[in-house]
């Protein structure tokens, strides 16, 4: 739910996934749900002349399964806050035990 | 999930697990991205010669194979002539 | 449960090296260390000041994989998001 709540408040900015199988794209994050599925809005595919199966692509859908990392915005992220919101998060599933 | 929402009725690109590009247009989905799509052709990439499109007709592809779903420009497909592109296949999955 | 006080799971380990440099070892091997400002259950994690190294394993030809020749590359990515199902271990920052 954390993870979730983050992406949701890097809607609208550039960021680049980078999936299982190598492949990066950047774009802007236009939805995330609860499986850390992706839409991105205005994509560029890393070294689009190897892979010009995306040309005609401008947004698209990811599966969050297949994400292996993605490059986050640092200006957009407190890190401060994610700390307290993950112990918090921690607290909180070691009581529910 | 809406994040499907938008793209029904248009055509769309599937890239699969296996590296496989398939285009067709997207008549439905579900919860898990499980999708059923019309007219839906693969779309082989060769370095040796240009894309082949074979048509499949309608095809259901089970979510778990499915790595993204991209809306397709019309305009610039129709613009691009896939006889002339060369190009390996899209890596498959490897983790 | 006589360990150090407040770890009473493995994932304490991990609550613990919040804000602190660790290093994450991943499939396809590639390890990294970043700063950890997040996770969840799944091991997802959020990392800043992230060094990346891949190991890429050259098999000769005529030679078998163990003789095969061993690339690294390295890259850094200022703030990144891991994916939880990548993750093989998570070490706290060695105390040195």
């Amino acid at each position: 739910m954390l993870i979730f709540s983050v992406f949701k408040t890097l809607t609208d900015q550039r960021v680049t996934v980078e999936l299982k199988n190598d492949l990066s794209i950047t774009g802007t994050l236009k939805s995330v749900d609860q499986f850390l599925n992706i839409r991105l809005d205005a994509i560029e595919v890393l070294d689009q002349a190897r892979h010009p199966h995306m040309m005609a692509v401008k947004n698209c859908f990811i599966r969050g399964s297949v994400v292996r990392y993605v490059q986050l915005p640092s200006e957009h992220v407190d890190t401060q806050l994610l700390e307290d919101a993950t112990r918090r998060e921690a607290a909180n599933s070691n009581k529910q035990r | 999930m809406s994040s499907l929402q938008g793209y029904v009725d248009r055509r769309v690109l599937l890239v699969l697990q296996d590296g496989r590009a398939i285009v067709g247009v997207l008549a439905g989905y579900d919860q898990k991205s499980n999708v059923v799509l019309s007219d839906s052709k693969e779309r082989v990439y060769s370095l040796d010669e240009g894309v082949e499109e074979v048509p499949l007709g309608l095809y259901l592809v089970k979510g778990d194979m499915i790595i993204l779903i991209g809306e397709i420009d019309e305009d610039i497909d129709r613009s691009t002539d896939l006889a002339t592109i060369r190009a390996e296949q899209l890596p498959p999955i490897r983790y | 449960m006589d360990a150090s006080p407040g770890i009473q799971e493995p994932f304490d380990l991990i609550r613990l090296s919040l804000s602190e440099r660790v290093f994450v070892k991943l499939r396809g091997d590639r390890e990294l260390t970043g700063i950890l400002h997040a996770y969840d259950g799944h091991m997802n994690l959020i990392l800043s000041d992230v060094e990346e190294t891949i190991m890429i394993v050259d098999a000769q030809d005529g030679a078998s994989s163990a003789q095969g020749v061993v690339n690294v590359a390295k890259r850094k990515l200022e703030m990144l998001f891991v994916r939880g199902d990548g993750v093989i271990l998570v070490s706290p920052p060695s105390r040195t």
